[in-house]
């Protein structure tokens, strides 16, 4: 339903004044699942920033399918979906059928289709029965599928998770990895959780600001320990 | 508007509300408790600034009006808009104004301490009870009737509270600045 | 958060929102227009009847008019000392019958409708490109969204004093809490704008 999205860096830097966040990196990217890794401030974050352009390069483009993330700062945000590390922080409205309305509202839907895309959305995540509670209710894996329905619902082509376990006990966790076995879009998922994307076919490791190493799930892993030394 | 700035306002405009809805808390070096609310509204101009600041207590205002019991006490919807009150509420607008002008010019994190605490606690008595009460004995004068000099005499009992009450907001300011500023000079 | 509003099938209910607060404002000017106690007791009367036909339960209609009433009562009382029964007399029956009449507005009106109407209302200034109509909703929600979760955190710093032997004070508690609930804004800013929320 939503095809390839290819992702591409071209001699793409981040610097915050001295710091180099994320040195010179060209690649290319266009798997259905990618995994992202790395100690903290090891890049990985501003990476996955400069994609959907919450971050925007110092040097260097970054385009999603022929979208330029500076130039065409809207249409990117519209394609590249993003859920963050704090559950709480992502729903904005106090009723969570409210919320997850509110990006199709924005871009027009009313009525009964936009009932209607609400409904099917929380049905997928399986949470139709926390449409009308409030946020400060759930836990941190239903609020996290509440965001991801939020997301969804929005129908972009790719969808980052940055760090989107990290906050979470082991049976959200266990909830929120299945959501995105299941998703049909693109995802690309930044963590600290091996088990996340350790079957995944492409995963990127970070290290002190550049690409490590770039290859299948399993060595990666393994090639993330040695050089951490964990 | 920033969607930073949107959120900041929104937040503090829900600080102001929770600060009404919890038990009045101590002040410590005096055994009587205080409601915080107002505490809260002094404070959005010396952390917020001016435009900010006043934001966030005309959104707070609006929740009022349209029926949500934000109040201290669990007051709310427009019937409050008809009390003779209603200069202290309405005055909380030019007040946050002028506490954060005042509170401007003290921003910074390399200012010196004393000098910043200083100037934060004449922003928000100034702010917050000189002007503030310019509006709500003005109103209690000619709206309610009362005339100044009644008005007056009404209102001052709470003055010397909410003296002290200005004091702790500009300490609180001086902590927020350190821990974590958001104020500056043309905010 | 419970509001105000009380949900029926009233002619107050069905009358569009900014049909009634164009009413209150004009019967509030009429109101301090006139001096005439027989005028006054009559518009309190009228608009007495009104608030307590609207259908809402008798203590749930009371209670939001008590601290008000208190408050009009005290001035009420301070012009009886000082100014004489005719001033007290214009006064209290003034003041009240803008607020039962206020408070029917409040009783008959939505959130929503609320929200509705005052959106449109800023559309001018959104066409001068001081504010975006769309904003106002959002801030709104905003709002009600996270005042539990402050009130949760207030009473976690409270308990964390406590754990250490410590009295929640003022000077200790508020600035802690504001630093903590502003430090949000980034993420949850970050969240609006890649939902695409504000349009931009």
């Amino acid at each position: 339903m939503f095809g390839r999205v290819q992702i591409i860096f071209d001699q793409t830097q981040l610097r915050y004044g001295e710091h180099s966040a994320l040195a010179p990196l060209t690649l290319s990217l266009s798997e259905p699942r990618i995994g992202v890794i790395g100690l903290n401030g090891s890049g990985k974050t501003s990476f996955a920033r400069l994609i959907n352009g919450l971050a925007k390069p110092t040097s260097g483009t970054v385009t999603l399918d022929g979208l330029d993330t500076v130039k065409d700062e809207r249409a990117v945000m519209a394609k590249a979906g993003f859920i963050f590390q704090n559950p709480a922080n992502q729903i904005i409205l106090p009723i969570i059928r409210d919320d997850i309305a509110m990006g199709p509202k924005s871009r027009g839907l009313k009525g009964p289709a936009l009932e209607a895309a609400v409904d099917s959305v929380l049905d997928r995540f399986g949470i139709a029965h926390l449409a009308d509670r409030r946020p400060h209710e759930l836990s941190g894996g239903e609020l996290q599928l509440a965001a991801l329905a939020a997301v969804v619902v929005t129908e972009p082509g790719v969808i980052l998770f940055d760090e989107p376990t990290n906050q979470l006990d082991l049976k959200n966790r266990a909830m929120v990895k299945a959501a995105i076995e299941g998703l049909a879009q693109h995802a690309i998922v930044i963590t600290h959780d091996l088990d996340l994307i350790r079957d995944y076919p492409r995963v990127l490791v970070f290290h002190e600001g550049a690409l490590a190493f770039d290859g299948a799930g399993t060595e990666a892993v393994t090639h993330y320990v040695e050089i951490v030394g964990a | 508007m920033k969607t930073r700035d949107l959120v900041l306002i929104a937040l503090f405009a829900a600080i102001i509300v929770a600060l009404g809805a919890v038990p009045p808390i101590t002040l410590g070096f005096i055994p009587v408790p205080i409601t915080a609310q107002s505490l809260g509204v002094m404070l959005a101009g010396v952390v917020l600034g001016a435009k900010r600041g006043v934001l966030a207590v005309a959104l707070v205002i609006l929740l009022v009006a349209i029926g949500l019991p934000v109040l201290s006490g669990g007051r709310g919807g427009l019937g409050v808009f008809a009390g003779p009150t209603v200069g202290f509420l309405l005055g909380w607008l030019p007040a946050a104004y002028v506490t954060g002008r005042i509170a401007e010019g003290f921003a910074g994190y390399t200012f010196a301490a004393t000098k910043q605490t200083l100037g934060f606690i004449a922003a928000a008595a100034i702010g917050g009870v000189l002007v503030l009460y310019l509006f709500g004995i003005g109103y209690l004068a000619f709206g309610a009737g009362l005339g100044l000099e009644k008005a007056f005499y009404g209102s001052m009992a709470f003055i010397p509270g909410d003296l002290i009450k200005a004091v702790v907001a500009g300490l609180a300011g001086r902590a927020v600045m350190v821990g974590y500023p958001i104020l500056h000079r043309s905010a | 958060m419970r509001s105000l509003y009380h949900d029926g099938r009233t002619v107050m209910h069905r009358l569009p929102a900014g049909a009634k607060l164009a009413g209150l404002m004009v019967v509030a000017v009429l109101l301090f227009l006139t001096r005439s106690i027989p005028l006054l007791a009559f518009a309190m009367l009228a608009t007495g009847t009104i608030y307590l036909g609207l259908g809402q339960p008798l203590r749930v209609a009371i209670r939001p008019l008590v601290p008000i009433l208190a408050t009009i009562l005290a001035v009420v009382g301070l012009h009886l000392l000082f100014n004489g029964v005719e001033e007290a007399s214009v006064t209290g029956l003034r003041l009240t019958a803008l607020m039962l009449l206020a408070a029917s507005v409040t009783a008959t009106t939505s959130i929503s409708d609320f929200i509705a109407v005052i959106s449109q209302a800023a559309m001018p200034l959104e066409r001068l490109g001081l504010l975006k109509a769309a904003d106002i909703g959002l801030a709104v929600g905003l709002v009600v969204r996270f005042v539990p979760e402050i009130i949760t955190r207030y009473d976690a710093i409270r308990e964390a004093h406590r754990a250490r032997g410590l009295t929640p004070k003022a000077g200790t508690v508020i600035a802690p809490l504001i630093i903590a609930t502003l430090k949000d804004a980034d993420s949850i800013a970050a969240a609006i704008d890649a939902r695409g929320i504000r349009g931009q």
